[in-house]
């Protein structure tokens, strides 16, 4: 195995911003492997880099390794992770947080890989065809680029709404699917079935709950017998007694921040 | 009987026996089996003894509450006096005594207009050079006994600046029948205490032998000495002399009577020495003092030497007259206590506290000022309660009928008794709050309590003008005190002259005055200045009235008024037809109208007594430049409340526009504001702009210009958003899903754009989270808010089962579309009724913002309910009527609050009962490490109590916030009321000392730069032609998008501190563990390098590549960076 051969120790590299950047980032990066490979980080081309500066961007990152080999995709991310990242689709996209991101590089050749992971310099992000966006122009960019025209908007909202819609259609059919007995007999008993249900929340739960007390507490007789009474009486008396204690320890603790000194 | 000793009886039980009887299945056997449980039982369940059972119910009936009674205990036996002090005087008092006693006979007659006498004693008389006229022979007569008196001898001294005071009874022969004119007995009386001085002076035990002149008495000083060693910690010890009663008949001293002859004072012919002149009521009142002191001394021991409830009671008063810095004394309080004894209004069968609340309550009622009260029965002998009231503003009569107990006290200190009573009262009656800390803990500085106080640069200067100006009959009663009379002019004047404006004046004295036996007077009070100054408690309604309307023109008392207010009073007509005599005040915007009161007493006081108003200083409006505008200005100075105003005038025409919308699926059913610019407290509020110049545009809003000019980017001025949420008609069709929720909400926020448009022509922008409209020049910042999208985000399933979790987003959800608008209204409310409500939070603001606390340190919502503390728990005083004064509270409840055992309760609408309030308490005391820092529960809150205070302030910035309150209070302190500076902005100038690194930005790329304290003001005038097409560039920050992205990047290595207000400065402090070594690991290598130490490769932060990374961020913005 090709893979067997490389080194699984971390190397660290500087990452300047420019040529003339005077103290940079050390950005460290290895293989990434693991036990299921998912198709964005193909198994062999794909190099996990971490600690890659807040600024900058998949272009830059290009631009680092631009002495390696050709890169099919960068995937920037908060942390490294092995799970494959859900999509859910959102009509407000999440925002984009500026820290230090990992960042998953997949490059197209395998040998630009190890070539990659020998690496002893690493190209500055900015180039000539391409530099960071930072400071004042970025956030120029951030706010034209959030004014939208309402006809886009409009667009919008609708391809959403159809999208959602066909979901939801998608959904309801896989439900009513669930419905239908199964080989062995089942039936899954879903909100819209035949079959009633209560909706099963936290709130009806506790209804149903609540319920049940006061049955238990309706059948109870209060004050018929004479020691229910004596008890009544006591109880009294010691919830008295316990808003002393409690007083007291209230004084005691304004005791302790010495508050009991008026001058 | 009030028991005193019960403690025993509630923490002892006689728990074994007791245990068997109450739960008869568990016998005596098994008690050690399972020995927690029986403590529980034992102290819970255990049957009640009789003296437990007569406590609780006594508590019931006689105290407030068990805890007022448990405090009244313990601040009772706080301040008693150490019996080991007791037994120590004790013994110091038997020898002194007998010293005293020993003192010899001197047959010899000395004149006192001579020297001989000083030059037998060797010690000086302590007389003022004025009593020098006064021709007298004195012989010593040696007196008989000495004796305790006083709190000491009654046991109700407070231990803390204990004196005891000791009485010496000066025989009769001393004083010929003559003397009791013209200061003769003053004299004679000083020489005698000069001879016991002289005598004492002997004495090893004692030091710092002084004379004393109390409250201003300069003709009866008081000889004060401390014992020597330990005991003189404790307490000082006070010689006053009186007469034997027997010296003179006391109707000698009627009010009616003269005894001070005018040519005396006024150095004329003394021929005429022998003319009778006009009544001299308080020279009189200073002899019968003397005269009367045995009578009432032996009615008080006899009141209240028994009676120990009584004896608290008047410790508590005590206590609590001096925390409210009142000069009532402790005898005259003592007096009080036993006159209302006398009447049975209390007795010593009520516990302390009800007889402290009765008395608040009595003299609450009472008019001494017009209806005097007397210790004693009228008989035919004893002048009339009238004959006193003619001459003294308060009467209270002792036990001889003669002597006015209040003879000295000003009206101005009457009245403020009167209200501090319906204050005290009205606390006790609060069942909300623990009114015992207000009450008797917390002392009232004058600068908390005034709206305005008054100080006299130079009091000569006015002692001399106010006495031109004043009859003869009232400088011969007060003789050679000036300073009452002084104090009683212009006391009245000023009452006159303010009226309704003011609920109190009260007049603030600084002149006791003590000094060395040996040292003669005029020499040591040449470096002493008297000190005087009047408080003003404001009316927050009258305060600001511009016009003061006298009586009709054709009315007798109109002559009267315009004799009063000289030119200022002209005729005018107003709108109801009445013609009137009339002042005008200057007061154009709110904080002009705040300076009415100032102008009332300048002019006044030039009118009146030729005073300038440079020789004035007032404490009022100090910090009013604060809140003006610095870089825009209509045709006067902008302040905060008018340009609120004019967006809350804008707000109220665009919501009426909202909620006429045709055309939508729901209606708008309610549309609330949200930003702080609606509850007047936003310290830059957003004001109306004119249309950009060549604006580059997208739909109807500008867009940014990416342009340079000499290497900087110019941007737009920053231009603020009022925010506000949108309520819709119910409707059930709501998506039950997030993503989906929120597309709707979209679509909504476009139709409702769409609609303002067309409907109403006005500029609209829809975005996905909300809408800009443009109304008026400023813009809006709608959005819809719908309960559902909480219950969405808060929803997450269980093992099938729907649950509702509080989530990060839900609860900052919540707070902005739900608990917000009803906060900002319950705040806009506040404001209404106290007008300095929104000036004192944006003071505040700016405050924390210029020492760098800006939010998200100090989260503005935070700051705002601080300020409202202050308004709504303003016990022991009112709320503040000046916003520079309610800053002062703000930052005294900031630096001396117990932030980490209380909390603050702000119940708007009086929704809270107690119980849930009690609750809480215990749930944050339950868990003290859960709770926010800073506790400050809302009655919106609901289940999620202190909501606003979870993400700030931390600990560390609560504790930076109060060291730096207490500095700035203290700086007040120094510049108002002990110097007389009017800059006191001083208080806004950050340090920026101990940050590691400062980051520089320009400062012409800093919103509000200008307004900065230190920034000269600019002043460029508002447009005249509003924007009505274009909206502008809206919340385009780059330093808060800056500090954003520093802060998201590097929150784990570094605090950011920046002013808010126009601060070029980013203050960065590095954590405190940045130069640690670190673990490397995959997942958290951030900004670490790697270096070589023995041969182990280690790894730390890479703090140089993070101040590269500052500038590189910051690129187009940073100016430079400095390192410390």
């Amino acid at each position: 195995m090709k893979a067997a051969k490389r080194t699984q120790d971390v190397k660290a590299l500087e990452l300047q911003l420019t040529e003339d950047s005077v103290a940079p980032h050390t950005v460290y990066f290895k293989e990434h492997i693991v036990r299921e490979h998912t198709k964005d980080k193909p198994q062999g081309r794909t190099l996990l880099v971490v600690n890659v500066p807040p600024y900058a961007d998949e272009k830059g990152l290009i631009n680092a390794f631009r002495e390696a080999g050709s890169v099919q995709s960068v995937q920037l991310c908060l942390k490294p992770s092995t799970a494959d990242v859900k999509h859910i689709m959102r009509f407000i996209p999440e925002e984009k947080i500026t820290t230090f991101r990992a960042a998953y590089i997949v490059f197209k050749k395998v040998a630009e890989l190890d070539k990659a992971l020998k690496l002893t310099e690493l190209q500055p992000l900015n180039s000539n065809a391409h530099q960071m966006q930072v400071g004042i122009k970025k956030w120029i960019n951030e706010y034209n680029s959030s004014i939208i025209l309402p006809k886009t908007l409009k667009e919008n909202v609708e391809t959403f709404m159809k999208q959602f819609d066909e979901n939801a259609q998608k959904a309801d059919k896989k439900e009513k699917e669930l419905e239908q007995e199964d080989d062995e007999g089942w039936v899954t008993v879903t909100k819209r079935g035949k079959v009633q249900s209560f909706a099963r929340s936290e709130k009806v739960e506790n209804k149903i709950m609540q319920k049940e007390e006061k049955n238990k507490k309706r059948k109870e007789l209060k004050n018929f017998y004479t020691f229910q009474i004596r008890e009544s009486k006591m109880k009294h008396i010691v919830s008295l007694r316990q808003k002393f204690e409690e007083d007291k320890k209230k004084i005691a603790q304004i005791k302790q921040s010495r508050r009991f000194k008026p001058f | 009987m009030v028991k005193r000793d019960v403690k025993t009886s509630i923490s002892e039980g006689e728990g074994d026996v007791q245990v068997i009887n109450e739960n008869g299945k568990r016998s005596a056997e098994d008690e050690n089996k399972d020995g927690p449980k029986r403590v529980r039982t034992k102290s819970l369940y255990r049957q009640p003894t009789v003296n437990e059972l007569n406590r609780l119910q006594e508590t019931e009936n006689l105290f407030n509450s068990n805890l007022f009674r448990l405090q009244v205990d313990e601040i009772i036996e706080e301040v008693k006096v150490k019996e080991k002090t007791e037994k120590r005087f004790l013994q110091f008092f038997t020898e002194l005594k007998t010293h005293l006693l020993s003192i010899p006979e001197d047959d010899t007659e000395y004149d006192l207009s001579e020297q001989t006498l000083f030059k037998k004693l060797k010690v000086k008389l302590p007389l003022s050079g004025k009593l020098s006229k006064t021709k007298c022979m004195f012989k010593f007569h040696k007196f008989s006994n000495v004796e305790i008196v006083g709190s000491y001898a009654l046991g109700c001294a407070i231990n803390s600046k204990l004196r005891v005071d000791l009485q010496i009874s000066v025989p009769g022969e001393t004083y010929t029948k003559n003397d009791s004119i013209n200061y003769r007995y003053h004299k004679k009386r000083a020489a005698y205490l000069a001879y016991i001085a002289a005598h004492l002076s002997k004495l090893e035990n004692i030091e710092e032998l002084q004379y004393s002149y109390i409250n201003g008495t300069e003709t009866k000083p008081v000889l004060d000495f401390k014992p020597t060693g330990k005991l003189g910690n404790q307490l000082s010890v006070r010689i006053n002399l009186l007469c034997d009663s027997d010296a003179y008949k006391l109707h000698r001293f009627s009010p009616e009577r003269n005894n001070l002859r005018e040519a005396w004072l006024f150095n004329e012919n003394s021929e005429s020495n022998t003319e009778v002149g006009p009544p001299t009521p308080c020279y009189n009142n200073s002899v019968l003092a003397d005269l009367t002191a045995t009578v009432n001394q032996v009615f008080l021991n006899e009141i209240l030497q028994k009676s120990e409830n009584l004896k608290q009671a008047v410790t508590l008063l005590k206590i609590w007259l001096r925390q409210r810095n009142l000069k009532v004394s402790g005898h005259v309080v003592a007096l009080l206590v036993a006159y209302f004894v006398q009447t049975k209004r209390v007795n010593n069968i009520m516990s302390s506290y009800q007889i402290v609340r009765n008395i608040w309550i009595a003299l609450k009622t009472s008019d001494l000022d017009t209806k005097g009260i007397s210790l004693c029965k009228a008989t035919d002998t004893s002048p009339s309660l009238e004959d006193f009231h003619k001459h003294f503003p308060v009467v209270f009569i002792d036990r001889t009928g003669f002597y006015n107990i209040c003879g000295q006290m000003c009206k101005g200190t009457y009245l403020a008794l009167k209200r501090e009573c319906v204050l005290a009262v009205d606390m006790l009656d609060n069942g909300k709050i623990n009114s015992f800390l207000p009450l008797f803990m917390v002392p009232v500085k004058p600068l908390m309590q005034f709206d305005h106080i008054l100080r006299f640069k130079n009091l000569k200067q006015l002692k001399e003008s106010v006495l031109a100006k004043t009859p003869r009959e009232a400088q011969v009663n007060h003789g050679i005190e000036q300073l009452p009379l002084v104090t009683d002019v212009v006391h009245s004047l000023l009452a006159k002259g303010l009226g309704n404006r003011v609920d109190l004046i009260q007049q603030l004295v600084d002149n006791d005055f003590s000094w060395p036996v040996k040292k003669s007077l005029d020499k040591v009070r040449s470096g002493y200045e008297e000190k005087l100054s009047f408080g003003f408690v404001l009316n927050p309604e009258n305060s600001i009235n511009v016009v003061e309307k006298g009586p009709p023109a054709n009315l007798p008392e109109a002559e009267e008024f315009r004799a009063f207010w000289g030119d200022k009073s002209e005729l005018r007509r107003f709108q109801d037809g009445s013609i009137t005599e009339t002042c005008v005040w200057e007061g154009e915007s709110m904080t002009e109208r705040r300076t009415v009161t100032k102008q009332i007493v300048d002019y006044l006081m030039k009118l009146k007594f030729d005073i300038n108003p440079s020789d004035l200083f007032h404490i009022s409006d100090q910090l009013d430049s604060v809140l003006a505008r610095k870089q825009w200005a209509s045709e006067r100075v902008l302040y905060v409340d008018d340009s609120s105003l004019t967006a809350l005038q804008a707000f109220d025409a665009l919501r009426r526009d909202l909620r006429q919308l045709v055309q939508l699926p729901l209606d708008i059913s309610a549309v609330y504001g949200v930003s702080p610019i609606f509850s007047y407290s936003a310290p830059a509020p957003a004001l109306p702009r004119a249309t950009p110049h060549n604006p580059w545009q997208r739909a109807s809003t500008c867009l940014v210009k990416d342009m340079q000019r000499d290497g900087l980017a110019s941007l737009p001025e920053y231009t603020p958003v009022c925010k506000a949420i949108l309520e819709l008609g119910h409707s059930g069709k709501w998506p039950g899903d997030i993503h989906a929720f929120r597309c709707l909400k979209a679509a909504f926020h476009l139709q409702i754009a769409e609609r303002l448009t067309a409907q109403y022509s006005l500029p609209t922008q829809a975005y996905a989270t909300h809408i800009d409209v443009l109304k008026n020049g400023l813009v809006f910042r709608l959005e819809i808010a719908h309960a559902k999208e909480i219950t969405l985000l808060k929803r997450e399933m269980q093992h099938g089962v729907v649950k509702y979790r509080e989530s990060e987003e839900s609860v900052r959800l919540q707070c902005d579309t739900v608990l917000m608008p009803r906060l900002r209204g319950a705040l806009h409310g506040l404001h209404q009724k106290h007008p300095s409500f929104g000036p004192t939070a944006c003071l505040f603001k700016r405050w924390l913002s210029a020492h760098l606390l800006s939010p998200p340190h100090f989260p503005e919502t935070v700051a705002e309910l601080m300020t409202a503390a202050v308004y709504m728990h303003a016990a022991p005083t009112q709320p503040p009527a000046s916003p520079t004064v309610g800053l002062v509270r703000v930052l005294k409840l900031l630096a001396e609050f117990d932030w980490q055992r209380d909390m603050i309760v702000l119940d708007f609408n009086e929704d809270m009962s107690h119980e849930e309030i009690t609750e809480l308490e215990q749930k944050f005391a339950a868990s003290p490490e859960s709770a926010p820092a800073v506790r400050i529960v809302t009655a919106y809150d609901g289940p999620m109590p202190s909501v606003w205070s979870r993400a700030g302030p931390s600990a560390n910035v609560l504790a930076r916030a109060r060291r730096l309150a207490a500095s700035a209070l203290k700086y007040l302190d120094d510049a108002l009321m002990v110097g007389h500076k009017d800059n006191i902005l001083g208080m806004f100038v950050p340090s920026y000392a101990g940050y590691n690194v400062l980051i520089h930005l320009h400062s012409a790329l800093v919103p509000h730069s200008s307004e900065r304290v230190d920034q000269p003001p600019k002043l460029q005038p508002l447009p005249e032609k509003l924007t009505e097409e274009i909206i502008p560039v809206v919340e385009f920050h780059p330093v808060t998008k800056y500090l954003g992205e520093l802060r998201s990047a590097y929150g784990d290595f570094a605090l950011f501190f920046h002013d808010l207000y126009g601060g070029e400065v980013i203050a960065v402090l590095w954590k405190p563990d940045i130069k640690d070594d670190r673990e490397f690991q995959l997942t958290n290598a951030n900004a670490l390098k790697p270096y070589s130490a023995k041969g182990e490769t280690k790894y730390k932060v890479n703090i140089e590549a993070l101040i590269e990374d500052f500038r590189i961020l910051g690129d187009g913005l940073v100016k430079h960076i400095t390192v410390n």
